[in-house]
């Protein structure tokens, strides 16, 4: 059975339709791309996913409930979101903001997933010294120790380094063997996605 | 944690100096402070213990909460230039207890004329917030509101021409020469309250600074703890606006100051901000009392004189960033 599933979803921009009928399932311990030119409506259908846009028409289930009914709280233990831009505007460090919000029995998930994205070195170092791709892993680790059965990307590689992107793939790899469902929104071309399960171009 | 604590000692020990001071001189006036008699008709026993010592402590409290206010404000609106008196907060404040006044609902300086205060501060709070479309307008549009309202009340107050509603003057630039015991149990009843929410609050405003998406993503709703806090200030910059007028510059200077201090977690910044703010209008009003006895400077002009500086300097040591 598909974990999130879309039927017929219709989402407008303005008076520009952004999505239009698109339905389709992502399936248990699988990851999807969605893929497009740019303003071609990924961000706003993974936002979709985490609840950030109304529809239009159509519905969004996710593990069989429907997304509308779901209050905060619940969404949040279903999956996790990484944005696209991060916002900062106070001196935090990476570990207080990595803490932020998390419940208290994940906290103890923090070291592991510090060290598994590389960021160990600068746990201690304000938010408002680094670098873009820096910041994106940053958000990665909050997303990763809130330990939920799916994850949500917009966009995690597109500040990364090379090595960094192999490192990020490799992780994604790991972690849907661990039976975890990932959506990325990428910007790349269909061809080097072969390290995901799904690809989805047309939203419209 | 020790920063406070010594700064703590700080604001004790200069309020025993501020009660030493004043227009009008005591003899012996140590021995007075540490041999307190409160029920004296003693002039000199009235002039410290009925006169200086509840203006002092009126003046600790209030700084406090104009500072927690100050706190929330930024915090809530993840604006550092966010102000109460920006935000239209203080400005629908005054409106609340004149309007209040003016229809004989309550008297001044009563806990009714906080109520009134509350809902003016809250309405015109809300309305600023609901006006804005981005961090800058909410800035110019609060200006634009507080202004709007303060007009209002300078011409309510004019027409009226009623002895009980306190001047123009008092509305614009606050004085705390007006303080009583009376008013100071009013201020404290408010202050402790206040204080806990604020503190209570803390780590939410913590995940509001990484944006209302974040905050949503983590399971919670950024629009509740926004009207938590709009709540909490509006009832803060009642209390000291119903009780000693406007005082503006020190809600926004204090958590700055503050953050310097102690970095930014809203944990410690509630309390390193609730004692710089006393610490600042101590100063500020001992200084006001003092400076040209027997007059009292308006306190608006000494909290800037004193605190414009502090804030330039915590800024500029603090580096580019916002602590």
């Amino acid at each position: 059975m598909a974990l999130i599933f879309l039927n017929n979803v219709t989402i407008s921009r303005g008076n520009y339709r952004v999505i239009e009928n698109l339905s389709l399932e992502i399936k248990e311990g699988t990851i999807t791309a969605i893929v497009g030119a740019n303003g071609s409506g990924k961000s706003t259908l993974i936002g979709a996913i985490a609840g950030d846009h109304p529809l239009d028409e159509g519905s969004i289930s996710i593990n069989g409930l429907n997304l509308k009914d779901l209050s905060l709280g619940e969404q949040s233990r279903l999956r996790s979101v990484v944005s696209q831009e991060q916002f900062f505007w106070l001196a935090f460090t990476v570990r207080q903001v990595i803490e932020m919000g998390q419940l208290y029995e994940n906290l103890s998930r923090v070291e592991s997933v510090v060290s598994q994205l590389g960021i160990a070195a600068i746990v201690d170092q304000s938010v408002l010294t680094l670098s873009g791709g820096q910041l994106q892993r940053v958000a990665i680790a909050r997303a990763l120790v809130c330990d939920t059965p799916i994850y949500l990307f917009d966009e995690p590689l597109a500040s990364q380094d090379k090595k960094s992107r192999a490192d990020l793939i490799s992780l994604f790899g790991t972690m849907r063997d661990q039976g975890k469902t990932i959506v990325v929104v990428m910007h790349s071309e269909v061809s080097d996605l072969d390290w995901c399960d799904q690809i989805i171009q047309d939203l419209t | 944690m020790r920063k406070i604590y010594a700064l703590t000692l700080v604001v004790v020990a200069l309020a025993l100096v501020a009660l030493s001071v004043g227009a009008t001189s005591v003899d012996s006036v140590w021995a007075q402070i540490f041999t307190p008699n409160f029920q004296s008709s003693d002039v000199s026993d009235q002039i410290l213990w009925q006169i200086r010592a509840p203006r002092i402590l009126g003046a600790i409290i209030l700084g406090i909460i104009l500072a927690v206010a100050g706190v929330l404000a930024q915090g809530s609106t993840n604006n550092p230039l966010a102000d109460p008196a920006f935000l239209g907060t203080t400005a629908g404040a005054a409106l609340g207890v004149v309007i209040g006044v003016l229809t004989n609902a309550v008297n001044i300086a009563s806990l009714g004329a906080i109520g009134w205060a509350a809902c003016g501060a809250l309405l015109s709070t809300l309305l600023t917030f609901w006006l804005a479309r981005n961090a800058l307008q909410l800035i110019i549009i609060g200006i634009a509101v507080s202004a709007t309202l303060t007009a209002i009340v300078g011409i309510a107050i004019t027409v009226a021409d009623r002895s009980d509603v306190r001047s123009v003057t008092f509305w614009s630039f606050g004085s705390l020469s007006l303080l009583t015991w009376s008013s100071v149990a009013v201020i404290a009843v408010v202050a402790l309250p206040v204080l806990v929410s604020a503190r209570i609050l803390a780590p939410q405003l913590d995940l509001l600074s990484l944006g209302d998406a974040a905050v949503r993503h983590s399971g919670r709703d950024p629009q509740r703890i926004r009207l938590i806090a709009f709540l909490i200030f509006s009832i803060a910059i009642a209390t000291a606006v119903s009780q000693v007028g406007t005082i503006s510059f020190l809600a926004l200077a204090a958590p700055h100051i503050a953050r310097f201090l102690v970095g930014p977690s809203h944990r410690h910044l509630v309390a390193a901000a609730a004692i710089i703010g006393a610490l600042i209008l101590l100063v500020a009003d001992t200084a006001a009392r003092s400076i040209a006895p027997p007059q009292d400077l308006p306190i608006g002009l000494l909290i800037s004189l004193i605190g414009a500086p502090v804030l330039i300097l915590a800024l500029k040591r603090g580096g580019v960033q916002w602590r």
